[in-house]
């Protein structure tokens, strides 16, 4: 499998000056540290930490809005820190932000989608099929001549994902993009990326912070304090309820429920993911007896 | 509702004005206001307020609509006219008060001087009215392209006016969820005189201001990251096509300068 993103001893730091007894103190914060990670293309992977981890850092680093201060990571094959590359590196991994409303350009839904493309310099007709058919991949053709104010916030994140998806990229990252949406409008959001990564092949890079958004993902990256402490699939890193836990994060509900009648003494499987398993599990507990 | 406030002032209908390439109209709209300052003799006065008659019944504008722009103006309109009417020297003098003297030149220049304010303003409040402000800015882009070489930024001025344009309802949600927090802590937006009310404004102010830089910041990034690198090399997905009832408004457009041009020379 080829290779979408590449890190070696990525390094992040900046450094804040504050106020301290009427001295300015300037100190020096590292936000990522020693980043060793391999994306594979087509993949689906989610990246989970609390806020302050570091995580949405490593996504602005994807799309090269923030350079490493020192290692490399590569997108695509391409250097983040070659400015000449730049903007392949934007075209082939496109962004999706946390707040709808600050990520829209255009007064029109189509305008909007029409944004990345018209940067890039396509021609006109072209960039009219390319954001028909990003309209109807999110299924927002109804909205196509509407005002974005007026959309609800998962629909907003899906006019952003057909934005991203005009630029025909490989890979998408989204950093957080439903958490400021309601539980509807999650629901909604999440189903689309999930689609597009199992559909088209395009892979994701989705950073969360809500465990259940991560049980459909290929391979779960855990960042607490700007390192990498947890990195597997679902069921290898979400089982781990204590260490999980440890690092201030949730696992999904089930897995939770799972881990405490375990602690029970109850015999069941401690690797539930889904409400599904859930209740098999139950159900095998209970003809057992 | 705060909602509910429309950017600009536009008249949705669907008449023939309406429909035309906003280029024509704001071209239109320029030599309309040109000509208002070149034309002198009463004919000329005629045939120009007859032109915009015949402009606005075509665009089924309702008259209320029209008019509702001179009322914010009626101040300027009453001082041109009393400047005018006192400071224009002539011989046929009417009353004299003191070393004010009211002449029968002065009351013609003011006539002329109040008419051509108010067709000034209902000429441009017109294309306001007809041309909706996300035309208004790509009729300006396209309008203002052919000067890029000289260094002007026309689609950059495009972007900032759309952009402005699409945070003005973001922008107006904020404030109302700002007031009634804030009224819900007990201020008082609605009672005392206009200075205390201004005064209740600033805690609203603040917080907008703040939100609107953090709001710009944002924007900023996700434009960059959309590989948004200012208007260079930038192409458009909608293109301004002019079509043929645009041919046929520029030749009545010419017609009309034509005419007056005619009119002024012969008498």
């Amino acid at each position: 499998m080829d290779t979408m993103i590449k890190t070696e001893n990525l390094r992040y730091e900046y450094s804040v000056t504050y106020e301290e007894k009427g001295k300015n103190v300037t100190k020096k914060i590292v936000a990522l540290d020693n980043i060793n990670i391999e994306i594979e293309k087509g993949s689906f992977v989610a990246v989970l930490g609390h806020n302050g981890s570091g995580k949405s850092t490593l996504a602005k680093h994807i799309n090269a809005l923030v350079r490493p201060t020192s290692g490399t990571l590569w997108i695509n094959g391409y250097d983040t820190k070659n400015d000449e590359f730049i903007w392949d590196i934007r075209q082939s991994a496109g962004m999706v932000f946390q707040n709808p409303d600050n990520q829209i350009v255009a007064t029109i839904v189509e305008e909007d989608v029409a944004f990345g493309p018209e940067n890039l310099g396509i021609e006109p007709d072209e960039i009219r099929r390319r954001v028909d058919s990003a309209i109807a991949t999110v299924h927002m053709e109804d909205f196509k001549r509407s005002v974005p104010s007026k959309l609800s916030g998962g629909q907003k994140q899906r006019i952003a994902i057909a934005g991203v998806l005009a630029m025909q990229p490989e890979c998408i990252v989204l950093d957080e993009p439903t958490a400021m949406l309601d539980p509807e409008g999650r629901k909604d959001v999440i189903n689309t990326i999930t689609r597009l990564n199992k559909e088209k092949g395009l892979t994701t890079v989705l950073i969360t912070h809500y465990m259940d958004e991560t049980v459909g993902a290929d391979r779960i990256i855990v960042i607490d304090d700007g390192h990498i402490v947890m990195d597997g699939s679902p069921r290898e890193v979400l089982v781990q309820v204590e260490k999980m836990k440890s690092f201030g994060l949730e696992v999904p509900q089930v897995t939770e429920i799972a881990y405490n009648l375990r602690k029970k003494g109850i015999d069941i499987p401690a690797d539930i993911l889904t409400p599904e398993e859930m209740v098999g599990a139950i159900c095998r507990l209970k003809s057992a007896i | 509702m705060i909602r509910d406030i429309t950017v600009g002032q536009y008249y949705a209908s669907d008449s023939a004005i309406h429909r035309l390439d906003p280029r024509v109209k704001i071209l239109g709209t320029m030599a309309f206001v040109v000509m208002l300052f070149i034309i002198n003799d009463i004919y000329s006065y005629a045939f120009s307020i007859l032109a915009l008659a015949l402009v606005i019944a075509i665009s089924k504008v309702p008259s209320s609509f029209i008019f509702r722009g001179i009322k914010s103006i009626l101040f300027i309109i009453f001082l041109t006219a009393i400047l005018n009417v006192i400071t224009t020297k002539g011989t046929h003098i009417l009353l004299q008060v003191g070393i004010i003297k009211v002449t029968l030149e002065g009351v013609y220049m003011a006539i002329k001087m109040v008419v051509r304010l108010i067709m000034l303003i209902i000429g441009s409040s017109l294309l306001t009215l007809t041309t909706t402000p996300i035309q208004l800015t790509d009729g300006i882009e396209s309008l203002l392209n052919p000067f890029r070489k000289i260094g002007v930024p026309s689609a950059e001025i495009a972007m900032m006016m759309s952009i402005a344009l699409r945070f003005v309802p973001t922008l107006l949600d904020e404030t109302d969820k700002i007031m009634k927090a804030q009224q819900a802590r007990g201020a008082d937006f609605e009672t005392g005189g206009l200075k205390q009310k201004a005064q209740s404004l600033v805690p609203v102010l603040v917080p907008l201001f703040v939100s609107a830089f953090r709001r710009a910041d944002e924007l900023a990034t996700a434009m960059e990251a959309r590989c948004y690198h200012g208007g260079n090399n930038r192409t458009r997905m909608n293109k301004m096509v002019l079509k043929g009832r645009d041919y046929k408004a520029s030749a009545i457009i010419v017609l009309y300068i034509a005419i007056t041009v005619a009119i002024m020379i012969i008498w």
